[in-house]
């Protein structure tokens, strides 16, 4: 059927094959040549089994002659049949395969056995040696034709791993990271790469420098916050991981800088790494680093930085509002060491975080919190005049005494301004670096609180004291120190309660020398001092004649004064003469009406005990006496009746030793400053009135919405209504139909 | 009269709001200076002077009240003045009117603009609401006639009871009702 064009056509291929396979030979002898340097090169290159066969010094089979193999080589690539030779030669090896895959799963079956990272290096090692026994010459066959056989061997060889291979080499992997001296591992990595290993397990590999670096990470950094980590880490890391990243990431580098550029990229993922790690550990620990501040410096500078690097502050706040929530604002804390923390923390996040848009938001539920505490002012107040017995200051010592800052608007003109950063909340105030004082007053919406509880608290301890002229001086210095703080005008109060200490001192030496008298009163100013709870009480006998006739010296003294005694502040000091006993102590006043009454008769009534004194709270009375019971100077026989031991009775009352004899537990009694919650109403009246002043009659929801004006508010329209009736009440503002204005 | 004006009110202020959300940026931060102004004024209390929104959710457009000083010819009498912060405050003043007429050498008697140096070119970001009232009162007092808005108060500033008279009769007291 075939055309002669069709004949010819194939004669033509033919004669040209021929030609290419016989070459110039005579007859056919060319063709048999190449039909014998075809055997011969199959028979070189084909797979054998290495268990079978000893393998020379190069890793090749034995009785394999390259010397023989190599004018066969010559003469099948003369005829251009190397590409065919291949396939042959691959065809061949893909039979022989399954020498390798049977070696493969006896390596794995003993590696699921010991688990031993050895046992995949020796089946590495083993993989190597058949790779290499197998593979063609290469000065004959060429680099492209031996890729081939690479990628060949590749193929055969991912697709008989078993799945568990992949742990089993992580696991390989990272005991070769784990273990020093990365010399020995050259070779080894060399041979995964040639196994193409690397490339099929590269996110194995690094999923293992992670792992490294996290346990390193923990390992070294956890609870170590006195010195900054970071720098330490970075060393390990050149030390330890970069070695051992230049064989996966820099293989095939020829110079230094080339090896550099190639690692660049891998490095910086793990210094990232690195960063991360450190930064989620002490975002972690950032409540107990707080707490160890300033022994934790290190970690905090650690922590800023990171937090340059890795976008964590997000984090960090909420952990640390979760954990100040958890371990700090609750009922068991202290309202002493919740400031503590708070000025910790202020310290703290300003190192990490200059501008205080960290602290600003972390600052705001402690604040709050704080607010609503009633002893918060007592705490600073206590703590800024030096009440502190523990020597726990919230205020450095060092630190310089500023004025109070006020929240001051923007300084537009300000050449150094700067823009609100960026994650700043809507509230957010630029607040400058200010001390810790004036943040911690800048908690109650005015520094008048402070001021009213620094009055009381002054009062306190002056009338505490005794005559000690050295705690005056102390005083006086604390009182000099928080002028500069508050402003010489909210401590002119204070001022004047000094400066009665010191009168009072004056006067009295001038009275005494005029009629010596056993009275030494402390004069206070009623209008300066803190109203002191006044008391019905009268002192019996000769106390009040002692109290009268200083009075008259005081008068001749001072003429244009009156003396108002508070008999109930002071103490006594007795000289109890009994009959067969004298007693000598220092009593409460109350305590020293009651014997003086004894004086008079050896039994008594509670009731007519009381009456004797004026008038005093029963309980004060029975406290007062049983003072004297314990003593053993009074017994009370029957119930509410009292009578003078003259003599001290050994069998029927002994004398309790093991307690304490209560002496004025409770130094001095003040009418506490209004509360906290008055005193926010009376902001809130402010703005009531300022509305009223301007806009005339509102009604309460107006009134409401208004106050929203001022900041914080956040009473219920019923609140709002109770406390506008009480205003009612006291005739400041006036309601008709509903519509609210002010009473004027 | 009042149920109905302020069941209005709501629908006349939204289209401002509406206006004022569209530079949010800005307000934000005049907002923010305003609202501390207040606090500041509420608390200091300067006697005869105060000023407060006239809208909640509004801290653009103020109401204030200033008295008359004791011992000048204006006391005992108060006078309502409008506040209409600029969206760029404190960059620019204030513009503020007499909503009470005020016989006066600076006050246009019938519009109740007001000729005060600090309210047009010696503005400054440092002044406030409570130093632009405290001027107000002090102007009250002290006239500046050299360049008057009413040159008929202005001439007759030197002849007290003449002024007093026409002062009188112009002067409207402050009722509840607004």
């Amino acid at each position: 059927m075939a055309t002669n064009a069709l004949k010819s056509q194939v004669a033509a291929k033919w004669q040209e094959s021929f030609q290419r396979l016989n070459g110039d030979a005579p007859g056919i002898s060319g063709l048999i040549s190449f039909s014998e340097a075809w055997t011969i090169s199959l028979n070189y290159l084909h797979p054998l089994d290495i268990n079978t066969v000893p393998l020379s010094a190069d890793g090749k089979p034995y009785g394999k002659d390259l010397e023989l193999a190599r004018p066969a080589f010559a003469l099948v690539s003369q005829c251009r049949k190397m590409p065919a030779l291949l396939e042959s030669f691959l065809e061949d090896m893909r039979k022989q395969f399954y020498l390798v895959e049977r070696e493969i799963t006896q390596f794995m079956n003993a590696y699921e056995v010991d688990n031993s990272p050895e046992t995949l290096q020796a089946l590495v090692s083993r993989l190597m040696l058949w790779y290499k026994a197998w593979a063609p010459p290469l000065d004959s066959f060429g680099h492209t034709l031996l890729a081939t056989y690479t990628l060949s061997f590749h193929t055969h060889l991912f697709s008989s791993l078993p799945p568990s291979f992949a742990v089993g080499f992580k696991s390989l992997c990272s005991s070769l990271l784990g273990s020093p001296g990365p010399t020995d591992h050259g070779e080894i990595w060399t041979h995964f790469d040639i196994l193409g290993l690397i490339e099929r397990y590269e996110s194995a590999i690094a999923s293992v420098a992670y792992e490294r670096i996290e346990e390193y990470v923990l390992e070294t950094c956890t609870g170590e916050w006195s010195r900054p980590m970071l720098e330490d880490l970075r060393v390990w890391m050149t030390d330890n991981v970069v070695p051992w990243m230049i064989h996966v990431y820099g293989r095939g580098a020829s110079t230094a800088d080339e090896a550099k550029a190639m690692l660049q990229g891998a490095g910086s993922r793990f210094d990232f790494h690195i960063n991360k790690t450190l930064c989620d550990l002490r975002t972690r620990e950032i409540f107990d680093i707080i707490i160890d501040f300033p022994d934790s410096m290190g970690a905090l500078q650690d922590l800023k930085e990171c937090l340059q690097r890795v976008d964590q502050r997000s984090n960090l706040v909420q952990a640390l509002r979760k954990a100040n929530a958890k371990r700090l604002l609750h009922p068991g804390a202290d309202t002493k060491i919740i400031l503590q923390q708070y000025v910790a923390t202020i310290k703290c996040l300003r190192i990490i975080d200059p501008p205080g848009v960290l602290l600003f938001k972390v600052a705001d539920p402690i604040r709050r919190y704080l607010r609503e505490r009633p002893d918060t002012i007592r705490s600073i107040v206590a703590n800024l005049v030096g009440d502190d017995d523990t020597g726990d200051a919230l205020v450095d010592e060092n630190e310089p005494v500023v004025p109070l800052q006020q929240p001051e608007f923007e300084d537009y003109g300000d050449p150094n301004w700067e823009p609100e950063p960026i994650d700043a909340g809507p509230e957010f105030r630029t607040n400058k670096p200010s001390d810790v004082i004036s943040t911690l007053v800048s908690i109650y919406d005015s520094k008048d609180l402070f001021v009213k509880e620094l009055q009381v608290l002054l009062a306190q301890r002056l009338l505490a004291m005794m005559e000690n002229g050295e705690r005056v001086e102390r005083e006086r210095r604390n009182i000099e120190i928080l002028k500069i703080r508050f402003g010489e005008a909210a401590l002119q109060v204070c001022e004047v309660m000094l400066k009665d200490m010191t009168d009072s001192k004056r006067i009295d030496v001038h009275v005494q020398s005029q009629k010596p008298s056993v009275v030494h009163p402390t004069i206070i100013s009623r209008h300066f001092w803190p109203s002191l709870e006044s008391s019905e009480m009268v002192m019996p006998g000769q106390f009040q004649q002692l109290q009268d006739q200083y009075a008259r010296e005081f008068t001749v003294f001072k003429p244009d004064k009156k003396l108002k005694w508070l008999p109930h502040l002071g103490t006594v000091h007795l000289n109890l003469e009994l009959e067969d006993r004298t007693l000598d102590i220092e009593v409460p006043p109350l305590e020293a009406a009651f014997i003086e009454l004894f004086s008079q008769k050896g039994v008594w009534t509670l009731e007519d005990l009381i009456a004797g004194v004026g008038s005093v709270t029963r309980s004060a009375a029975i406290r007062a006496l049983s003072t004297w019971v314990d003593r053993g100077v009074l017994k009370e026989n029957p119930e509410n009746t009292f009578i003078l031991l003259e003599r001290e009775e050994t069998g029927g009352a002994p004398v309790r030793e093991n307690r304490h004899i209560p002496i004025a537990e409770e130094a001095t009694t003040l009418i506490p400053p209004p509360d906290h919650q008055a005193e926010q109403m009376r902001v809130y009246w402010k703005f009531i009135e300022g509305m009223l002043t301007n806009l005339g009659t509102l009604p309460l929801d107006r009134v409401q919405t208004m106050l929203k004006f001022a900041p914080g508010y956040d009473r219920t329209v019923e609140q709002l209504g109770a406390f506008m009736e009480a205003a009612r009440r006291e005739g400041l503002v006036v309601v008709k139909d509903g519509m609210w204005r002010l009473n004027k | 009269m009042e149920q109905v004006t302020s069941s209005l009110a709501p629908p006349r202020a939204s289209p401002k709001a509406n206006v004022a959300s569209s530079s949010q940026q800005v307000a934000g931060s005049v907002a923010k200076r305003l609202s501390s102004e207040l606090m500041t004024l509420m608390m200091s209390a300067s006697p005869g002077i105060s000023a407060f929104p006239k809208h909640d959710g509004n801290l653009f457009e103020w109401v204030g009240t200033i008295e008359g000083p004791s011992e000048t010819i204006y006391a005992g009498m108060s006078f309502k003045i409008s506040i209409s912060f600029p969206s760029n405050y404190p960059y620019v003043a204030p513009t503020i009117k007499f909503d009470t007429p005020c016989y006066h050498p600076n006050v246009d008697i019938t519009g109740g603009a007001i000729c005060l140096d600090i309210l047009q070119d010696k503005w400054s970001a440092v002044y406030s609401v409570q130093t632009i009232l405290l001027s107000l009162q002090s102007l009250l007092g002290e006239p500046n006639n050299a360049s008057p808005l009413n040159p008929d108060a202005a001439g007759l500033w030197n002849n007290p009871s003449a002024f007093k008279a026409q002062l009188m009769k112009h002067y409207r007291p402050v009722t509840d009702s607004s």
